[in-house]
């Protein structure tokens, strides 16, 4: 669906965009992560071919994307970070505009049932000066949406929304992704992105510094797994057993809770259980931590690690 | 090509009612007329004191005033319009669907072309109400000075595109065109100053100064709407055909190479502000 080879941007010989590489297969639903300043809005400009790319190739939807390829950018469906309108026209008179241009049939049906979706029926004949925030948001999806697009992109969808307005706009978009759009987000967000989207991309300093699901980039970005377990009595006894066990890389205890470090090289879960019933003690539950995408996402950008994908390091 | 016509068409029709709908275009027109009244008023007392008038064109120069106030509003909307939307954001909203810098400045020529001509036909009915009320002939010559009209103002609106197409932000297109026309006129009034001294007293320094003024000048005169407009109507006093058929070409020729470069400009400079 949208796939980069080498993609660069250079403004004043300062290298915005390095060498990206994505790619997003049809029907994912892929965030795009970045700091601030790093490079996704101009990758974003580049993919929809409003800011010329300085090197490298774009493909939307199985076609190189070239600036004025007006039958593709007639499949994408955009929403950016800041919404823009003619303030003098009311929804109405702005959707029918771009229902027009977009030769959208059955334009007032479709614009009457988008709007309806997001809640707005009632402002359509609403001048668009007095929408507010959250409505001029959801009015983007309408817009966005109003031509049936087969890719969706985003960029930050819901930044400066209230909960409520946010939880709107998530639905929508997995609406819109079992439907079958292919979605592409570019957030910040990563609460956000982590309860929407299947695979990540990882950009920082215009350098695309991983790409994979969700829980392989976790995974890979760990070393050791934390592992909780709560124990039938206090665990000041375990303390020597648990010091002696090689695959432990560290453990703290507190009355009958303990939270152990375990090595990734393999599964060691049950050699651990067998060991703390080994020394007497009965476990009531046993759970694995995981690493949120937050905490995956400053690891990788603030060490600027390096896990690009097994395509990316051609293997 | 004809559903790029149809984006065009669609765009000019938004842009077109948002400028016919606003206040600001009948204040020119007022203003243009008022001041062109004014020039009337004082040509008709002359006439009155000296009882007599040999003129074979009495109402061409008040519609040159007019044509002139209107061009002027019209070169600063036109220049102000690209730069609008990139400012305001909406030029990048259009270009994320099937809109092109192609079709977008020529819906904006078009609209503003449109604004112009209906302005000359709202000046056509003054004059004739003018020619109506105080015997002064509404004739041939006046037609071919509202006719060249079209053309002239067809300059000047890509002219604005052009400076537009350069800039970011409404302030710096404002700022361009008078920096420009402030530049046109500086050199036209240095040459002419120089022009007026004798070659002979000039000092070496300052007749290679003239001589470099008069190239510029000239370049000046190829590159300033203005220009063309003074070629233009003086065509029409002249009464010479085949000048004024001339200076239509050249305006084609102008209008062509100016929205060409826009369209080069507007690619190359993207939609950001």
């Amino acid at each position: 669906m949208i796939q980069t080879e080498n993609l660069c941007k250079t403004y004043n010989d300062l290298m915005v965009v390095k060498d990206l590489n994505l790619k997003v297969e049809k029907n994912d639903i892929y965030g795009f992560l970045g700091p601030n300043g790093a490079g996704k809005t101009t990758t974003i400009m580049m993919l929809l071919g409003l800011v010329p790319k300085s090197g490298g190739k774009i493909y939307l939807l199985g076609n190189e994307m070239k600036p004025n390829n007006v039958e593709l950018k007639r499949k994408i469906g955009v929403v950016s970070e800041n919404q823009y309108f003619y303030r003098d026209m009311t929804a109405s008179e702005y959707l029918n505009f771009f229902g027009e241009i977009y030769e959208v049939e059955n334009r007032q049906k479709r614009i009457d049932k988008l709007m309806s979706a997001v809640g707005l029926e009632k402002e359509k004949n609403k001048n668009l000066g007095a929408y507010s925030k959250g409505m001029q948001q959801k009015l983007a999806f309408v817009k966005a949406l109003l031509h049936d697009p087969e890719l969706l992109i985003l960029d930050e969808p819901v930044a400066n929304l209230d909960p409520t307005s946010i939880k709107q706009i998530r639905d929508l978009i997995e609406e819109e992704h079992e439907a079958g759009r292919t979605v592409f987000v570019s957030s910040h967000l990563l609460s956000e992105v982590e309860k929407l989207c299947k695979k990540v991309g990882i950009i920082n300093q215009g350098k695309l510094l991983a790409e994979d699901n969700m829980d392989n980039i976790k995974r890979k970005l760990s070393d050791t797994v934390t592992i909780r377990i709560e124990l039938n009595q206090e665990a000041q006894n375990l303390e020597p057993v648990l010091s002696n066990l090689p695959f432990i890389q560290g453990f703290q205890c507190k009355e009958n809770k303990i939270e152990v470090q375990l090595k990734t090289d393999r599964d060691y879960r049950k050699d651990l259980s067998e060991a703390i019933f080994n020394s007497g003690y009965i476990i009531l539950s046993m759970q694995a931590k995981e690493m949120s995408l937050e905490e995956a996402f400053i690891t990788i950008t603030q060490q600027n690690i390096s896990l690009l994908t097994d395509r990316g390091n051609g293997q | 090509m004809a559903n790029q016509g149809r984006i065009t068409k669609i765009l000019l029709k938004r842009d077109l009612l948002y400028s016919l709908y606003s206040w600001g275009y009948y204040g020119v027109l007022f203003v243009s007329f008022f001041a062109s009244s004014f020039i009337l008023k004082n040509f008709l007392d002359g006439i009155r004191e000296d009882d007599i008038l040999v003129s074979a064109f009495p109402l061409n120069y008040p519609l040159y005033i007019t044509i002139i106030i209107i061009s002027l509003y019209l070169v600063l909307i036109s220049a102000i319009s690209i730069s609008r939307e990139r400012e305001q954001g909406t030029l990048e909203v259009l270009f994320y669907g099937p809109v092109t810098s192609k079709n977008f400045l020529m819906a904006k020529f078009w609209k503003d072309f449109f604004l112009g001509v209906i302005s000359l036909g709202f000046t056509a009915v003054y004059f004739f109400l003018v020619s109506f009320f105080t015997n002064l002939g509404f004739t041939p010559g006046l037609v071919r000075a509202l006719i060249m009209g079209v053309f002239l103002i067809s300059c000047v609106v890509s002219f604005g595109l052009f400076i537009s197409s350069l800039t970011s932000r409404v302030r710096s297109s404002v700022i361009t065109l008078i920096a420009v026309f402030g530049a046109f006129l500086a050199i036209q009034f240095s040459y002419s100053t120089l022009l007026g001294l004798e070659k002979e007293s000039l000092p070496t320094s300052l007749f290679y100064i003239r001589e470099t003024l008069q190239l510029v000048f000239k370049g000046i005169n190829w590159v300033s709407p203005f220009a063309y407009l003074s070629r233009g109507l003086d065509s029409v006093l002249l009464d010479n055909w085949s000048l004024f058929f001339t200076n239509v070409l050249y305006c084609v020729v102008y209008v062509t190479v100016f929205l060409s470069l826009s369209i080069y400009i507007m690619n190359r400079r993207g939609v950001k502000a």
